[in-house]
Parts: structure tokens; C-alpha cells; sequence
């Protein structure tokens, strides 16, 4: 469905977006994971036409988004990442707007209005201004006004920053739900348990490249890493962090705790003669089993909410 | 602790180079172009002349040189012209006044008979005119005054004391003429028998010439500053996040400027017939009897100040900038458009640059249709320069707004 060959873009000195490539089959769920800054906005305002790449292309559904701009925007539904709704405007004048713009006829499109209030649970509240709805509220509306054309794909730029986790809950139950329909759906996001949850594939992005990709099945297979240690000392110094950083160049410090993404089996020995060495002395000490937020430390040696 | 917090304020609001530029150039700027709109500076500059039309149906040596010796006054150049073309002239206001010598002026002199003169005038133009008028019977007084006064009272002795020497007459008429009340008294009141008329003919339906300046000034200086408002729309649209939300859907950015800018059309519309009708309403401007002329130049202004919002939006990239140059432009616009101060107040060169200005052909639009009461093919142009003045801009926002619009996002 979508195809991404060698993309980079840059700002003046920064390279947003370094040389990335990846694809995405029809029907899946894919998640962009990465820290805020890593490049995943600007990816996605790339593939959703209202940027242009530096270098490379982007094929949506077989049509070049460079080519063929209004075409892809019409096989393309966006949700941003900000709240992008007329406050003054009711929540059904709001879907009304942004599916004109679509040019759907009009019994069409108060139909489809109907089935998507529903879908988000909001039918009740629909005459009612969008500045008198919650933050979670107003995120439903901004996924129903992108998919009011039933897109067949929908990029969901970090959906539920901000949101309480029901309505969190109720986000996940409507892409699951969109997904269902058969709609490809890139999400991105820096919360680890999202992707966890929604995404069939996932890339890791960091710094503008994608550092790993796959299932979350063939992430952890390829990782080196199986367990992650968290060790909390009565005090640490910086010269003591210093040595076991040396073992172990991942390593995470955290106030008087360290976070170290290993093998347990072979490398927790090293690790306590090390703190002897170093003459640290352990409170706690909590194994941890592999997930995406280790493996991306392992791969970056930075944490996905730094 | 209040100097810390002075020190803070302060720090804060020269870290905003703009503003705190605007603070003082803004006042500098005005107080610079009022200066000049009063003639406050260049005190020794050389003062353009006042341009009189003039017919010289008469053709003597008498009329001519009364029109040279006026074309020889430092304050006044004559042009000489047909005499439907120059009155015609005077009513679009292109000219302050003609003058015209009818035929008999000469006789007239001759036999001290009120002379066949007539100023015909735009009253639209009173400071000028009050200037020329003084200037014409001084003139006149000096050209054919004694001759007429001379020949006057031969007349009278003809008539009153018929056989009286030849050499008493000139005696008694020597003396007349040093004594200068005598000579007023002769001359009646101080006219030379010049007749005033304006061309544009008294009309009950005519709009009250301040009114028509009020009305059309205010109304086009406030348009100007709401729609730099409305026009700012899109830049909150960015802030909110709308704008980049239309430009993910099929539309084009430049679709996304037109839009706005229809909507801020429709409301300068809206805007300008509320406050005719007002006027019409509270004050009486007569806005019916041209009504086909005042809508296309509510039109035609509509359309110039829609394209001028854009633009401005086109030129910001946030609402602080807007402000800043909405304030500065529009301001300077208005004052030499005359919004603020009328034109014929201010000196030739500032009406010369107020044609760079919506708010000039705006004023004049309306004056042409309330108190030139022109037909509506005389303010075609003017509609014409409007619209033009409008695509201009908006050929220019496109390009910049095309330029800036991934910035924006």
C-alpha cells in the first residue's frame, strides 16, 4: 500500500529525515516509534503530500505522491497531532466542513457523519460546540474529521497525547475498529505500549533513521537483549557511573538508579563486581523482561520519552 | 524589588525589536507625514502655483492683457481652453476654477460697465478657491481698474455736468483716483463685477461636502483595519493547526487564500452598506440618488481592501507582525489617501502621492458620486483603478503566499 525509497529531508543544517526506507502492506497497523525530535513528523508530513521530500519518493497505493498529489490525497486521510477543529464550530458542523472538502455528496455525507458519531461514540454530543468538549472528546473528532472519506490510508500522528487513559482506551477501540474495515493505518507515537498494542509492524526511528524494523516477534528475536536490569544504590556518584558505563555503554541512569538493557544469564555477575569494585552499595535490584522500550534503548542508548 | 521588576519589563519589551521599533517609528512616521500634510516643513520651499483654466471668449487686447498680467502672478498658471471642455474639466475635478472673459469685456472697460467675467469653480476645493479669488480681483483691480473708473466718471460728468473744461475732468478724476475709497465706492463692492458660480449645480439630493469626506474617509480607513483582521484569520488558522489540516485535504493553498479572501470581500461589502445606510439613515447622505454607481464603487473598494488583507497576511508569518505593518500601512495609506485630513488641504505633492493609495480613489469614487454627481462612465475609471489596484496585490499574495505557505505550516 505504501511505499517509502530512500526519503531525507532537511531544515537549513538539520537532516530531519536521513535516507529512509520501508514499506507498508494493505491492512496493516504501523507504528513509527520513536522520541519526540527523531524525525517521525516530518515523515509523515512527507507522506501525506503537504511536504516535499528532498530525495526520494513516496508511492501511495502505486501513485507517486509527487506526481499525482491530489489523487494521494484523496487515498489519504491525516490525523494530526494537534487538535485541528473550529472551537466556535459544533462537532457536526466540523465533519460537515471537513467533508465537503472531500466533495461527498451531501445525503452521503451526512450518512457517513451519522455511522462515524457513532463509531466514536459522540452521536449525542454532536450539536454541541467543540470548545465545550474534553481534551479526549475533541481527539475523537479530530480522527472522525479525517476519516470521513474512508481513506485507505490513515496516518495517526500521536492521537492520544494529552488524553485521559478511558478515552485513550476508546482511541485504541476506534483504530482497532477503522483497522477491522480493512483501513492501513500508520501510527506514530513515543508511547512504547501503543505500538505494544496496536501494530502489527513497527519501525524504530531515531535521529532521522530507521534503526530497526519488523514484527515485535522479530524485534525481540533480533535483539541481544533479554532482560533489562534496574539496580537502585543508596547514592551513586558520576565517577562510580562512569565505570560500570564502560561495561556497559546503554547503561541509564535515573536519580540513584541504573537501567542496563543485557542478558541477564551472562552479563547480572559482571555487573554486581563491577558495583563491588566500585564499591556501590545495592537496595534493589528488578529484572525486567525484553519489550520495545528496551530494545530501543539497546539500539539508541536513549529512552523513547527523553 | 520594583527595580527588578523594571529592569525585567524593560529587557522584555526590547527584546521584541519589532514592537519596540514600531513604538517609536509608528509616532515619528505619523508626526513626519502630518508635518507635511500641513506644509509644516520645508518653510522655504517653493509653492506650486494654482492651475486656472481659462477662456478668453472676448479676444481683445484688454482681455489679454488681463490674462497675461495673471499668468505673470507668481501664485497662479494659466491654461487656456474651450470653454465646454474647461467647465467640464472643473466638474471632475481636475482643476480648481476657470476663468472665462465673455465677449464685450472690452466694451465694458470702455464704458465702466460690469464686466462679462464669470469664475466658475469646484466648491469642493474652497481653500484654493478663497486663494484665487482674492488673487483675480487684486489682478484685475491693477489691469482695468483705473481705465474703467476713468471712464466711469467721464460719463458721469457727461451726463451730470455736460460742458465741463476738459482740463477740470482730469483734475477732479486725478483726484478720485489717489483717494482709494473714492475708487471702491465707484467700483462697488470690490467685485469688478466677477460672477462665482459653481459648477457643480445646487441639488437638494447633493450630499453636505464634510459629510461625503466624514463618511467615505472613516468608512474606508475602518474597512481597512478590519479586514487586515479578518485577513489574519489564517494566520490563527495556523496556530490552530487548521490551516495544515485543509492543506492535508484536496484543496490548493492557493484555494485556501481565495476562500478567505471572498469571505473578507463579502464582509467590506457588508460593512460599507451598513455605514451608508447609516449615513442615509442618521445624517441624510443621499445614497439613492446614484444608487447603480455608489454599489459597483462599494464594489470596486470591496474589492481593492479584500486583496490589500491578503496581501498583508501574505507578507506575516504571525499576528504581532500583521499588526505591525497593518498599523504602519494602513495609517499611512489613510493619511495621504485622505481618510484622516482631506486632499485639498494638503500641499500639490502629497496630493500627487495620495494616487498611491486605496483610500485616494475610494474618496474620490464617492465625492464623484455624492458631490460631482458624475455619470456613472466619469467613475469607471476611477472603479477601474480600484480593481486594478485590487488584482495587482492579489497576483502578488498568490506568489507570496505560495512562497511562504509550507513555512506557515
Amino acid at each position: 500500500m505504501i511505499q517509502v525509497t530512500n526519503l531525507s529531508k532537511s531544515f537549513d543544517e538539520l537532516q530531519a529525515v536521513k535516507n529512509l526506507s520501508f514499506s507498508i502492506k494493505k491492512g496493516e497497523i504501523f507504528g513509527l516509534l520513536g522520541p519526540n525530535g527523531a524525525g517521525k513528523s516530518t515523515t509523515i508530513n512527507m507522506m501525506s503530500t503537504i511536504l516535499s521530500s528532498d530525495d526520494g519518493a513516496i508511492l501511495i497505493d502505486g501513485n507517486d505522491i509527487k506526481k499525482t498529489p491530489t489523487i494521494c490525497k484523496t487515498l489519504i486521510g491525516v490525523v494530526p497531532q494537534e487538535i485541528s477543529l473550529y472551537d466556535e464550530f459544533t462537532a457536526y458542523e466540523n465533519l460537515l466542513f471537513w467533508g465537503e472538502l472531500y466533495k461527498i455528496p451531501s445525503k452521503e455525507l451526512k450518512n457517513r457523519i451519522a455511522t462515524i458519531l457513532e463509531l466514536i461514540g459522540l452521536s449525542d454530543r454532536k450539536n454541541d460546540l467543540i470548545k465545550t468538549y474534553s481534551g479526549g472528546m475533541k481527539r475523537r473528532i479530530n480522527i472522525a474529521s479525517a476519516i470521513l472519506h474512508n481513506p485507505k490510508v490513515l496516518f495517526m500522528d500521536e492521537p492520544t497525547v494529552g488524553v485521559d487513559p478511558q478515552s485513550r482506551n476508546r482511541i485504541f477501540e476506534i483504530v482497532e475498529s477503522l483497522n477491522s474495515q480493512g483501513m492501513t493505518i500508520v501510527y506514530t507515537t513515543h508511547y512504547m505500549e501503543e505500538v505494544e498494542r496496536l501494530c502489527n509492524r513497527i519501525a524504530i526511528i531515531d535521529d532521522g533513521k530507521i534503526v530497526a524494523q519488523g514484527t515485535q516477534t522479530e524485534l525481540q528475536k533480533e535483539s541481544n537483549v533479554k532482560e533489562t536490569i534496574e539496580i537502585t544504590f543508596q547514592t551513586i556518584a558520576s565517577n562510580q557511573v562512569a565505570i560500570l558505563k564502560e561495561a556497559f555503554p546503554s547503561l541509564i541512569q535515573n536519580n540513584q538508579s541504573i537501567t542496563v538493557a543485557c542478558d541477564a544469564n551472562k552479563d547480572l555477575s559482571t555487573i554486581i563486581s563491577i558495583c563491588n569494585t566500585a564499591k556501590l552499595q545495592i537496595e534493589d535490584l528488578k529484572l525486567n523482561k525484553v519489550n520495545l522500550e528496551t530494545i530501543f534503548l539497546n539500539l539508541t542508548g536513549k529512552q523513547l520519552r527523553d | 524589588m520594583i527595580l527588578t521588576i523594571f529592569k525585567k519589563d524593560l529587557k522584555l519589551f526590547f527584546a521584541d525589536k519589532k514592537g519596540a521599533l514600531l513604538t517609536f517609528a509608528l509616532p515619528i512616521l505619523l508626526i513626519s507625514l502630518f508635518a507635511f500634510a500641513f506644509g509644516g516643513v520645508g518653510g522655504n520651499r517653493t509653492v506650486k502655483p494654482v492651475q486656472l483654466l481659462v477662456v478668453d471668449n472676448d479676444f481683445t487686447k484688454d482681455s489679454k492683457e488681463v490674462l497675461s498680467n495673471l499668468d505673470a502672478l507668481k501664485g497662479v498658471k494659466t491654461i487656456s481652453e474651450e470653454k465646454t471642455t474647461a467647465i467640464d474639466l472643473v466638474k471632475k475635478g481636475k482643476y480648481v476654477a476657470v476663468l472665462i472673459v465673455e465677449k464685450g469685456f472690452k466694451d465694458s472697460v470702455a464704458l465702466g460697465k460690469t464686466l462679462p467675467l464669470e469664475l466658475k469653480y469646484d466648491a469642493a476645493r474652497e481653500i484654493e478657491m478663497g486663494m484665487l479669488q482674492s488673487v483675480l480681483i487684486q489682478n484685475l483691480m491693477s489691469s482695468v481698474g483705473k481705465k474703467m473708473i476713468s471712464s466711469k466718471m467721464e460719463a458721469s460728468f457727461d451726463t451730470n455736468f455736460p460742458g465741463t473744461p476738459k482740463n477740470i475732468k482730469e483734475k477732479a478724476m486725478s483726484l478720485m483716483n489717489s483717494d482709494k475709497d473714492g475708487v471702491n465706492s465707484m467700483m462697488g463692492e470690490n467685485t469688478m463685477g466677477l460672477q462665482m458660480t459653481s459648477v457643480i449645480k445646487e441639488d437638494t439630493k447633493k450630499g453636505n461636502l464634510g459629510l461625503i469626506q466624514a463618511v467615505a474617509g472613516t468608512a474606508i480607513m475602518m474597512l481597512l483595519f478590519s479586514i487586515a483582521g479578518i485577513g489574519g484569520g489564517l494566520l490563527d488558522e495556523k496556530e490552530a493547526g487548521t490551516l495544515k489540516r485543509l492543506l492535508y485535504s484536496p484543496v490548493k493553498p492557493t484555494d485556501v487564500l481565495f476562500g478567505k479572501m471572498l469571505a473578507a470581500l463579502v464582509i467590506s461589502i457588508l460593512q460599507l452598506t451598513i455605514m451608508f445606510v447609516f449615513s442615509w439613515m442618521v445624517f441624510g447622505l443621499p445614497i439613492f440618488k446614484d444608487i447603480t454607481s455608489l454599489v459597483l464603487m462599494i464594489i470596486a473598494t470591496a474589492f481593492a481592501v479584500s486583496s490589500f488583507g491578503i496581501f498583508l497576511v501574505s507578507i506575516a508569518k504571525s499576528r504581532q507582525q500583521l499588526q505591525g505593518y497593518s498599523t504602519i500601512i494602513i495609517m499611512l495609506m489613510s493619511a495621504i489617501g485622505g481618510s484622516m485630513i482631506p486632499l485639498f488641504v494638503m500641499p500639490e505633492i502629497m496630493q500627487q502621492i495620495a494616487v498611491i493609495s486605496v483610500n485616494y480613489w475610494g474618496i474620490q469614487g464617492f465625492y464623484d458620486i455624492f458631490w460631482r454627481s458624475l455619470p456613472l462612465t466619469e467613475i469607471l475609471p476611477k472603479m477601474g483603478v480600484l480593481v486594478a489596484i485590487g488584482l495587482g496585490m492579489t497576483i502578488i499574495s498568490v506568489r507570496l503566499f505560495k512562497k511562504n505557505v509550507l513555512k506557515m505550516i
